[in-house]
C-alpha cells in the first residue's frame, strides 16, 4: 500500500523536527517522544517502497543510540572518544531532521512542491527558488560523483598535495557543469510557464486526507511535550 | 534588460547557487566535528571556498533582490538542518545589507562587490548565534546531547559574547580577501572560457 500525504503535512513535518532537535531531551520519557518521532518518517519511507534508504537509516540511527547510551558520558575524553561522541551525538541530535527532510525531498514531486506553496501563499521567487534547492541537491552529488571519478583517472586523488589545487580541481568543473544544468532547467521552466504572467494551475490536486490530519495531529502532540516538559516545568 | 523585475530564470540562478553554497558549508561543517576550535575556523574556511561560486553569482546579479532572496533561503535551510530559527534575523539582514552595497555600485563595480561579499559572509557568524545568546542552556543541551565537557570547554573559550566581535570582523575580513580570490579563480577559469 502507498500512502500519499499532502506536502503541506510534510512541510509541517520538517518544521516540528527540526524545532525537536534543537531541543535537548532530558528525560527518559522525552527519549522516547524523540525515538518515536523518528520512527514516523522511516516507516513512511518503508511504505513508500524506499526500502533501502529506511534500512539505512534505520540501523545508523539504532547503532547511534546505542553507542551514546551505553558508552558516552560527560566524562568520556581523549581524542577518539571525543570524536566518537561528536558524531553519535550528532547523528543522534540530527537524524530526525534528516531523515525527515530525506523522506520530504525523495517522495514529494516539484510539481506537488510548488503548488502547495503556492496554496499557502508564499512569494513565487521563495517557492522556485526553493523548489531549485530541493532538485540540485542529487544533481550536485551526481555531477560531483563523475568529476571525482574523471579525477582518479588522471591520478589527482584527495589528500593529494596541496589543498588549493584539490578544491579548484573539484569545485571548477563543478560550477561549469552547475552553470549549464541552469541554463537548461530555465529553458525547461519557462516552457512550462513559469515566471509567466498568469496564475499558474497545477496538475496536481491537493487534498488533506484522514493521515494528514492524523500526522499532523500527531506531530503538533510531539512539539507542544516538548515545550511543555522544556520551559513550562 | 531593462526589466527590473526578476525572472524565473533569476530565480533558479539564485537556487542553484544556495544549493552550491549550502553544499561548501556542510563540507566545512563536517571538519567541525573533529576539534570546536575548527568551529571558530569557518570564518575563514567558508568566505574563503564560498567566494569561488559566489563570485561567479556576483557577475549573475544584475537586479535587487537576488542576494535578499538567497539570504532568505539560507535562513530556511539553516532552520531545517537544525542550526536553529535564533540567526535567522541576522542572515537575512545580513543578505539584505549587502544586496543594498551592491546594488550602490551597480552590480558592476568590483569594489562595492568585495565590500558585499564581506557582509554577505556576516551569516556565518549567525550559526554562533544560539550558542552566545543562550550560552548557558546550550551548553547543558550539548551535555545532555552527549558531548563530552571537554568538547563544550573548548568550543566556549572559543565562541563567547567577547569573541564574537572577533569573529565578525575576521567574517568580514577574510570575505574581502575570498572575493579577490574568488575574483581571480573566476577570470582564470570563466572568463577566458567565456562563460560569464
Amino acid at each position: 500500500m502507498s500512502l500519499k500525504l499532502d506536502p503541506r503535512t510534510k512541510l509541517f513535518m520538517i518544521f516540528v523536527v527540526s524545532a525537536v532537535v534543537m531541543m535537548s531531551a532530558t528525560t527518559p520519557f522525552l527519549w522516547a517522544v524523540r525515538i518515536a518521532m523518528t520512527m514516523v518518517p522511516i516507516t513512511l519511507l518503508i511504505l513508500e517502497k524506499h526500502y533501502a534508504s529506511a534500512f539505512r537509516f534505520l540501523i545508523l540511527y539504532i547503532i547511534a543510540l546505542f553507542l551514546t547510551f551505553r558508552f558516552l558520558s560527560e566524562q568520556s575524553k581523549g581524542f577518539l572518544m571525543a570524536f566518537l561522541v561528536g558524531y553519535c551525538s550528532i547523528i543522534v541530535q540530527f537524524m530526525p531532521a534528516m531523515i525527515t527532510a530525506w523522506y520530504v525531498v525523495r517522495t514529494t514531486k516539484i510539481g506537488e512542491f510548488v503548488s502547495a506553496m503556492q496554496k499557502m501563499h508564499v512569494p513565487d521567487g521563495i517557492t522556485i527558488s526553493l523548489a531549485v534547492v530541493m532538485r540540485f541537491f542529487p544533481t550536485i552529488k551526481e555531477e560531483y560523483a563523475s568529476i571525482r571519478d574523471a579525477m582518479k583517472m588522471r591520478g589527482i586523488m584527495l589528500g593529494g598535495g596541496n589543498a588549493v589545487r584539490m578544491i579548484e580541481f573539484r569545485m571548477i568543473p563543478l560550477l561549469f557543469s552547475c552553470v549549464n544544468i541552469g541554463d537548461e532547467l530555465s529553458a525547461a521552466a519557462i516552457t512550462r510557464g513559469l515566471g509567466g504572467k498568469v496564475k499558474r494551475t497545477s496538475v496536481e490536486t491537493l487534498k488533506m486526507g484522514p493521515a494528514d490530519h492524523l500526522l499532523a495531529a500527531l506531530f503538533t502532540a510531539a512539539l507542544g511535550v516538548f515545550v511543555v516538559f522544556k520551559y513550562v516545568k | 534588460m531593462k526589466n527590473n523585475k526578476l525572472q524565473a530564470k533569476d530565480f533558479i540562478t539564485i537556487g542553484i547557487f544556495t544549493a552550491l553554497l549550502f553544499v561548501v558549508e556542510f563540507a566545512c561543517g563536517m571538519l567541525g566535528f573533529i576539534h570546536p576550535y575548527i568551529v571558530a575556523a569557518f570564518v575563514v574556511l567558508i568566505p574563503l571556498v564560498g567566494a569561488i561560486p559566489m563570485m561567479l553569482f556576483y557577475t549573475k546579479i544584475e537586479k535587487f533582490g537576488m542576494l535578499s532572496i538567497m539570504s532568505v533561503l539560507l535562513a530556511i535551510i539553516m532552520f531545517v538542518t537544525g542550526m536553529g530559527y535564533l540567526g535567522a534575523p541576522l542572515i537575512i539582514a545580513a543578505g539584505v545589507a549587502a544586496d543594498l552595497i551592491a546594488k550602490s555600485g551597480g552590480y558592476k563595480s568590483f569594489k562595492k562587490t568585495v565590500i558585499s561579499y564581506g557582509v554577505f559572509c556576516l551569516w556565518i557568524c549567525a550559526n554562533y548565534f544560539p550558542v552566545i545568546v543562550t550560552a548557558d542552556s546550550y551548553r547543558q543541551g550539548l551535555l545532555d546531547g552527549g558531548y563530552s565537557a571537554e568538547y563544550c570547554d573548548n568550543l566556549f573559550r572559543a565562541i563567547n559574547s567577547k569573541t564574537i566581535v572577533i569573529l565578525l570582523i575576521l567574517c568580514f575580513v577574510f570575505g574581502c580577501i575570498g572575493a579577490y580570490l574568488g575574483k581571480a579563480v573566476v577570470k582564470k577559469h570563466f572568463e577566458k572560457a567565456g562563460i560569464v
